[in-house]
């Protein structure tokens, strides 16, 4: 693993009126590093996810992908980027949503093809390329031509993934992907990301789905009250169990708890 | 019943007439009413406001009062302006109000992940709007508007108020020389109807159309 962050999260904070999200978070990921974040509802953690690509605008600390700034332009008065700035790095992260977020009036195909035309200027012929190639490796290319509405749950966010790392972003950043599926339709979404992760891909995730994330990831995060209350890899992680009473209870609210013995 | 169809001609002009004054505001109100609307929704706060103040005034204004207003108005504060443009001017503000309100409701209808995936995957404003937004506001969009259209067609009536020679007009001054109103007013009732028939029943063929995505 290298030593340079690929993301480096400093001292982050972000209220939401008086109610303060994130208090003062720090967190890096290193390049082909997948992190985790778990923790309790309320916690901070998808507000952190989003802050990453600039869906919430974060009020203090900085978020550097690759050394620069992701929300402001740099200089002292800390001026918010443009609108064409921000697109140019928000297309550096891709990002998978709970509610999968498809376009309903595109075909699966077209929902992975618009970024690649509109923002990575390929050609028709080489975006349609690109849209096959990742529809196929997300077990989908026969749904190429199907509406979202036409698609299962599992098969809506696994084209949700594939248009995402079309983009080949530096970073993927994935919040709560599997939470609104029926639980049947859980595994083909996790073998996917499970994939993604064996080849390197460099990932930021928000999960409950705690044996997954004990499996797949290099290291786990644990949240609480805005800030990180413990990390490490899975096995570091159980070891604080000890003397962190919060991830105790916590972890203790999941059957699948056992597994990260 | 001659003297009539002597005047054909004459209410066919009255027609396009009505048209010209239709299709402009109808154009104009479109284009005002689509860039105001999104203002309200993706503005900053101040230019939001101001929207929506504009659109409520316009909306409380009877629209003949607002006819009179710009055509006597707009002297007085040195504007010189004809019957026809005050006539065309008063209804595109009326217009526009409405087309603020289609554009509103149908681009707020739209999830708010739909406006996250587009920036997550790096697309600009105008591209969210133009690939993203728009093409599914669409729908909800088009029914209300082509209504809308309907409106301002029949609407147009209101400038034989201050003298334009409309169809309505035309028809006005026709039974002014012929003592024969009522197959007259028949006539353009008939004409006024067409028009409308056959758009209203576009705009359900345009719904069928769109029905197909499911919400």
């Amino acid at each position: 693993m290298t030593t340079a962050n690929l993301l480096d999260i400093r001292q982050l904070a972000k209220s939401f009126g008086t109610n303060q999200v994130l208090k003062s978070v720090d967190l890096s990921v290193s390049k082909g590093e997948v992190v985790t974040i778990i923790g309790p509802s309320g916690s901070g953690k998808t507000t952190l996810l989003r802050c990453v690509n600039f869906l919430e605008v974060y009020d203090g600390g900085s978020i550097k992908i690759d050394g620069k700034e992701v929300g402001y332009r740099d200089g002292p008065d800390r001026r918010k980027r443009g609108e064409i700035d921000l697109a140019r790095i928000r297309a550096e992260t891709g990002m998978v949503f709970q509610s999968f977020n498809l376009f309903p009036h595109l075909t699966a195909s077209e929902n992975v093809m618009l970024g690649l035309r509109r923002v990575r200027r390929k050609s028709l012929k080489e975006a349609r390329g690109i849209a096959r190639h990742w529809l196929e490796r997300v077990g989908l290319a026969h749904k190429a031509d199907s509406l979202p509405s036409e698609l299962s749950g599992g098969q809506q966010q696994r084209v949700g993934i594939a248009r995402a790392v079309a983009m080949e972003p530096k970073i993927l950043l994935l919040d709560e992907i599997t939470s609104a599926l029926d639980p049947e339709l859980v595994n083909e979404v996790l073998d996917v990301v499970k994939q993604l992760a064996v080849e390197g891909m460099t990932m930021l995730m928000v999960t409950h789905e705690i044996a997954f994330a004990r499996d797949a990831s290099h290291r786990i995060v644990f949240m609480a009250d805005g800030l990180v209350s413990a990390e490490g890899t899975p096995q570091e992680l159980m070891k604080s169990i000890e003397h962190n009473e919060r991830l105790k209870t916590f972890l203790s609210r999941f059957s699948s708890t056992s597994h990260l013995h | 019943m001659s003297q009539i169809v002597y005047a054909i001609p004459f209410l066919f002009h009255g027609l396009y007439i009505t048209l010209l004054v239709s299709g402009i505001v109808i154009c104009l109100s479109l284009v005002s009413g689509l860039l105001l609307g999104v203002t309200l929704i993706y503005g900053p706060t101040p230019l939001a406001l101001l929207v929506r103040l504009f659109s409520d005034c316009i909306r409380g204004i009877p629209i003949l009062v607002l006819i009179f207003i710009v055509y006597y108005g707009l002297p007085q504060l040195g504007l010189d302006i004809n019957a026809f443009w005050a006539a065309v001017l008063a209804l595109t503000l009326f217009k526009t109000a409405q087309v603020i309100e289609y554009a509103r409701g149908a681009v707020g209808s739209i999830p708010k992940g739909q406006m996250e995936a587009g920036m997550s995957i790096g697309l600009t404003f105008p591209d969210r709007l133009r690939y993203v937004i728009f093409p599914q506001a669409l729908r909800r969009f088009l029914p209300p508007w082509i209504n809308g259209v309907t409106d301002a067609i029949k609407g147009s009536a209101l400038v034989s108020l201050l003298g334009v020679v409309d169809l309505m007009q035309a028809i006005n001054e026709v039974i002014g020389r012929t003592y024969e109103p009522l197959p007259l007013y028949i006539l353009g009732a008939l004409i006024y109807f067409s028009i409308n028939y056959s758009l209203s029943s576009f705009s359900r063929t345009l719904e069928r159309r769109y029905s197909y995505i499911r919400d």
